[in-house]
């Protein structure tokens, strides 16, 4: 016990006087979670809670392009620019716009609009009363071609982008339409039953009797608040930063069987089991401290910067022996690598290169449901991804310990097996005196 | 290693010379059990030097030719560290330090860093680190290489004192001046293989024309270049 003790205050002598090895393990996943969660915050919000301006050309001036400006401007999802610098937009003017860059999305709604939705409704409705037998006839002429809102795109948008936006104008325009078709029927009806009010507002309420609303899963005020560029970027950048632990403890290790330090521990008897027992406790430690405090940054710094609290599920405590276990497995991959390599320029760009490729592959960058189904499965292959599920299980799927506990025993199996594995390459190694 | 026979006395400084890739090292990795001998049988107190290592480990010291001590650690941490992997109380292992570091001069260096020492205090922090435990056989590989006259003669008469206190000590050098001067009996080894062995004294008087241990050396192997 004393010579395990005695290595964990050497190693933390060691490690206080590596400013470089510190700011490694504690600075560069700060920045890496700041960075990443502010980039990540856009593309992990739901079009729906971010606000586009949005060019408007109104050719029409007509009801139609009223509703669809109203409904736009009602969504507060969107800020519709008419004018920029006290001038009109043109056609021309909007395209400009767009090319530039300046900005992304616009409409072009076509002159006629209205008239040509109008008397699309009043045949409809003239149709209809036909059917019916209720008499009565609204101007309408023969339908003329399609006449199209035109929405328009900054070059770069990606694909999703216009989809949703695309998505989004034509619900508008459905709606505008479908409201104008309601009301020539509510006229109509109005004619027969002499209420025209009443009869409007039964239809819209038929209409809304339908509807999609979405629930999540569990009940808990914080759901909406899970999905977000936080909730992903802290766990998997903390243990992204984990893993990291490699470069000292690789370097440290070659470095100490360079210099011959190493070997004066080999001479001493009885040894070698219990000091690598206290460096093994030593850096899962420091690891486990490294998660919590990268917590820490999620639950109290990332909000000043205006993105969402990083939430810990309703189990928080759970994430205490899987902060451990991913920290044990850190150090382990760590212990192995400096053990299995014998130079440090083989073995720190090896490190560090298998650690990107590792939180690449184990969905870190981006989530695995985002995957493509063969990395999905590859997916499952990295003790990061072993980490990472355990702590969105605790967190996002609010399970509790015997629910990570596959994932745990995964992890820590791995780690042992490493750490064998790396003492096994130490004790077989030829240390001479030299 | 070929046919080497080398037998070290209780209590005695035996020197083992050679030239360069003589199989100097490789015979104290043996002793110490970081080599297994492929043939033939090495013994430290009775104990088979490969099958009782850790035993054995026990009761020796080995100064090996590199500084083997952490440096970004100082003197006091490194020895502190030493002593709790060999066991030693906190009290013991300061008075033995304390002994060792005023007797070899590096007393009032104790707190600074062993990567800040210079080259001479970094060999006697070396020999430091491998007497905290109070070994009875002193296995010294090149103690003295690259050090400067004062701290040569300062490891010296330090070596003789802890040889006072009925320790063996064995040691490899390639100042033969120095190995005449402190070994009681010397063996001579080449490529491996033992040349001869004895006291200084009645190896330069049995070799014709020669006046040192040097001239004895050089009349057995040889005065060409070793790699």
């Amino acid at each position: 016990m004393r010579k395990i003790a005695a290595t964990i205050l050497k190693e933390w002598i060691l490690l206080k006087r590596d400013l470089g090895g510190i700011a490694l393990l504690f600075l560069m996943p700060v920045m890496m979670i700041i960075v990443m969660a502010l980039i990540q915050d856009a593309p992990f919000k739901d079009y729906q809670e971010l606000k586009f301006d949005l060019l408007m050309v109104n050719n029409d001036k007509g009801k139609l392009a009223h509703e669809i400006i109203e409904g736009f401007i009602k969504s507060k999802n969107f800020n519709v620019i008419e004018n920029i610098d006290g001038k009109q937009l043109t056609d021309e003017s909007l395209k400009k716009y767009l090319q530039k860059g300046t900005y992304h999305v616009g409409i072009i709604i076509p002159a006629g609009a209205t008239a040509e939705v109008v008397n699309a409704a009043n045949l409809i409705s003239n149709d209809l009363s036909k059917k019916l037998g209720l008499g009565g006839t609204l101007p309408a002429r023969e339908s003329r071609s399609t006449t199209y809102v035109r929405v328009l795109f900054d070059p770069v948008s990606k694909p999703t982008f216009r989809s949703s936006i695309t998505f989004a104008i034509d619900k508008f325009v459905t709606y505008s339409c479908s409201n104008m078709l309601l009301q020539r029927l509510s006229k109509m009806a109005a004619t027969v039953e002499d209420d025209k009010n009443e009869a409007t507002s039964d239809f819209e309420k038929v209409f809304k009797g339908i509807g999609v609303k979405e629930e999540m899963v569990f009940e808990d005020k914080n759901d909406k608040k899970l999905i977000n560029s936080t909730q992903h970027n802290v766990p998997s950048w903390a243990i992204f930063g984990m893993f990291f632990i490699v470069i000292p403890i690789a370097g440290h290790m070659i470095r100490e069987r360079e210099d011959g330090s190493a070997t004066r521990v080999a001479l001493i008897p009885y040894s070698w089991l219990m000091v690598s027992l206290g460096q093994i406790i030593f850096y899962t430690l420091v690891c486990a401290v490294q998660f919590w405090c990268m917590m820490a940054i999620g639950l109290w710094f990332l909000p000043l910067l205006g993105l969402s609290k990083l939430y810990l599920g309703l189990n928080v405590f759970s994430l205490i022996p899987i902060s451990l276990s991913i920290a044990f497995t850190a150090t382990a991959y760590g212990y192995f690598i400096g053990s299995v390599f014998k130079t440090i320029n083989q073995a720190l760009p090896l490190g560090a290169v298998s650690v990107v490729i590792l939180s690449a592959l184990g969905g870190l960058w981006v989530p695995v449901e985002l995957l493509p189904e063969v990395m999905k499965k590859v997916a499952r292959f990295s003790p990061l991804n072993w980490g990472l599920d355990a702590v969105n299980t605790i967190t996002l799927r609010k399970g509790n310990l015997l629910e990570v506990l596959p994932d745990l025993l995964i992890l820590l199996s791995f780690g042992l097996l490493l750490w064998i594995a790396s003492m096994f390459f130490n004790q077989s190694r030829k240390i001479s005196v030299q | 290693m070929d046919g080497l026979n080398l037998d070290v006395k209780k209590n005695s400084v035996t020197g083992l010379l050679g030239p360069n890739g003589a199989g100097k090292t490789t015979c104290i990795n043996i002793i110490c059990g970081l080599v297994k001998a492929d043939d033939g049988t090495a013994r430290v107190f009775d104990k088979n030097c490969f099958g009782a290592k850790e035993e054995i480990r026990k009761k020796i010291g080995v100064v090996p030719q590199q500084i083997a001590l952490f440096g970004n650690l100082t003197a006091w941490e490194n020895y502190n560290y030493i002593g709790s992997l060999y066991n030693l109380s906190k009290a013991l292992i300061h008075e033995r330090a304390n002994y060792l570091l005023e007797r070899l001069g590096l007393f009032k260096h104790a707190d600074k860093r062993i990567g800040r020492y210079s080259g001479g205090m970094k060999r006697r922090a070396n020999i430091i680190a491998s007497l905290l435990h109070d070994p009875e056989l002193v296995i010294l590989d090149e103690p003295t290489a690259g050090v400067d006259v004062q701290s040569r003669a300062l490891i010296h008469d330090f070596l003789q004192e802890y040889h006072q206190r009925n320790k063996t000590i064995l040691y490899t050098s390639h100042h033969l001046d120095e190995a005449e001067e402190l070994c009681e009996q010397v063996v001579i080894i080449d490529e491996g293989k033992y040349i001869l062995s004895g006291s200084p004294k009645e190896l330069i008087a049995t070799t014709p024309g020669t006046r040192k241990l040097e001239d004895v050396f050089l009349h057995y192997t040889g005065h060409s270049v070793r790699d």
